[in-house]
């Protein structure tokens, strides 16, 4: 009875499989932190969200909680201050969840690597997904990067 | 077999359900039309919602995990439950004398596990987000109350398929009612928590309000009682204020009815594009200093016509 119900079940999971996929490629919800930048990645990534790039085409929304998000969007370097905060925010987020770093500050620390209080890119604390490179990089470079991102899920 | 074709298809469980989806594609297609947008493609509520279903359920700790499961669920049973004594096109799954009143009370009850559920999940954004619900509730609903109970002094009957009736007879309770009809549709603003109301989830202020918590599963429980509240709410207005069809009397009753829901949803989404959201102070000024006179005056007048 059990083995019946187990195969049952995974049977199910088969078919649904593909639904959930694409349900999750047209649907990425982001969450934005910036770990430490100078806020140049900020206003392009706010670029990104503003009706005349209108990345709802592509259903991504930007929610303001990590339980609600998907995807991670990390700016700028990750200092000794935010590094806990970073992890515990992505900690927060529900499976599944995709990491991503815009600009190069948050893929190897661009121009604050080897500061005293800087611990490097994303990648030292988090498993990233994607790297976006550009100082700052721009919206057409982040929506192709999303774009990639969703390819890949 | 027919009750049970009813109770769950038309205009039961699947008719809701999919309404729900294009009344949302369509609340932020025209949202982003607006905005000189393209706005997200009509599958867009789909995939949220599959998405949603399909991800991990976290739950904070302290939150009590038997309430938190159960509240999405009681929200959307009263609203399922009220959506059966709602005549679409002038089909009912029931309807009895007095279903107005049992509708309003089920429409209440979404609110009431809205608060519930910020106070049990224990977090900042949540309590505060239910603290504002709450308040928003004592705000809006008196007028909306009122409002509705309008149309149905007019006609001398609490059940919706008779005001229906009344109004083939006379004419819209629009025309009859302009000034409730304003009010019913700030009542259902407020009662739908969207845009320029949406004081409780306010996104700069509050981060997601009651539901800042949850994800997974419940989050799309949640979801979808919003707005398959949505769906009942317009199509409880539509019934009321202009219910007749006789004036488009060669077309057939049901896309009639869809297209007035439509054009009402359309306001709706046109309100939460011009207007920034009120604070909560502002919505209690609001809510008693101006609507809920208007709608006591428009209250008395209704009866002194009446007594005429
Ligand atoms: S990559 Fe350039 S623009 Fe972006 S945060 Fe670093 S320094 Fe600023």
């Amino acid at each position: 009875m059990v083995q019946v119900l187990e195969s049952l079940e995974s049977r199910l999971r088969n078919w649904t499989q593909p639904v959930v996929r694409w349900a999750r490629r047209k649907s990425p919800w982001i969450l934005h932190f910036n770990s430490g930048g100078c806020n140049g990645c900020d206003i392009e990534i706010l670029d990104t969200l503003t009706p005349r790039y209108d990345v709802e085409r592509l259903g991504i929304l930007k929610e303001a909680c990590p339980r609600h998000a998907d995807v991670l969007v990390v700016t700028g370097p990750v200092t000794r201050q935010t590094r806990d905060r970073l992890r515990r925010i992505y900690e927060q987020m529900a499976e599944p969840k995709w990491v991503v770093a815009v600009g190069s500050c948050s893929c190897s620390g661009g121009i604050f690597a080897g500061g005293h209080n800087v611990v490097g890119g994303v990648g030292e604390v988090l498993p990233v997904d994607l790297y976006i490179p550009g100082c700052p990089c721009r919206p057409e470079a982040i929506i192709d990067g999303i774009a990639k991102l969703l390819g890949k899920i | 077999m027919v009750i049970l074709f009813r109770l769950l298809v038309f205009p039961g469980f699947l008719f809701l359900f999919f309404s729900a989806m294009l009344f949302d594609w369509v609340d932020r297609r025209v949202i982003a039309r607006f905005q000189e947008r393209v706005g997200p493609p009509w599958y867009q509520p789909f995939a949220d919602f599959v998405k949603l279903l399909a991800k991990e359920d976290v739950l904070s700790t302290g939150a009590h995990a038997t309430a938190a499961s159960l509240l999405p669920v009681a929200a959307l049973v009263a609203v399922l439950t009220a959506a059966l004594y709602v005549p679409v096109g002038g089909i009912a799954v029931a309807s009895f004398e007095g279903d107005l009143i049992l509708v309003l009370f089920l429409l209440s009850v979404p609110a009431i596990s809205y608060f519930l559920v910020g106070w049990i999940s224990v977090g900042v954004y949540s309590v505060i987000g239910g603290n504002r619900s709450l308040l928003q509730y004592f705000s809006y609903e008196v007028p909306f109350l009122m409002a509705l109970a309008a149309p149905a002094a007019l006609s001398g009957t609490w059940s919706i398929a008779r005001i229906v009736a009344y109004q083939g007879q006379t004419s819209w309770g629009l025309l009859m009612q302009p000034l409730g009809f304003i009010l019913a549709m700030i009542g259902l603003v407020g009662k739908l928590k969207r845009d320029p109301l949406d004081i409780p989830k306010a996104k700069s202020e509050v981060i997601a309000g009651p539901l800042t918590e949850f994800s997974g599963r419940k989050l799309a429980l949640w979801h979808l009682a919003m707005e398959m509240q949505t769906v009942v709410g317009i199509f409880l207005l539509v019934n009321l204020f202009v219910g007749d069809s006789r004036f488009f009397g060669w077309l057939p009753q049901l896309p009639v009815f869809g297209l007035k829901a439509l054009a009402l949803l359309v306001l709706l989404s046109m309100a939460a594009v011009l207007y920034a959201r009120l604070r909560i102070d502002q919505l209690a000024d609001l809510g008693w200093k101006i609507l809920a006179p208007l709608a006591l005056l428009q209250f008395v007048a209704t009866l002194w016509i009446i007594g005429l």
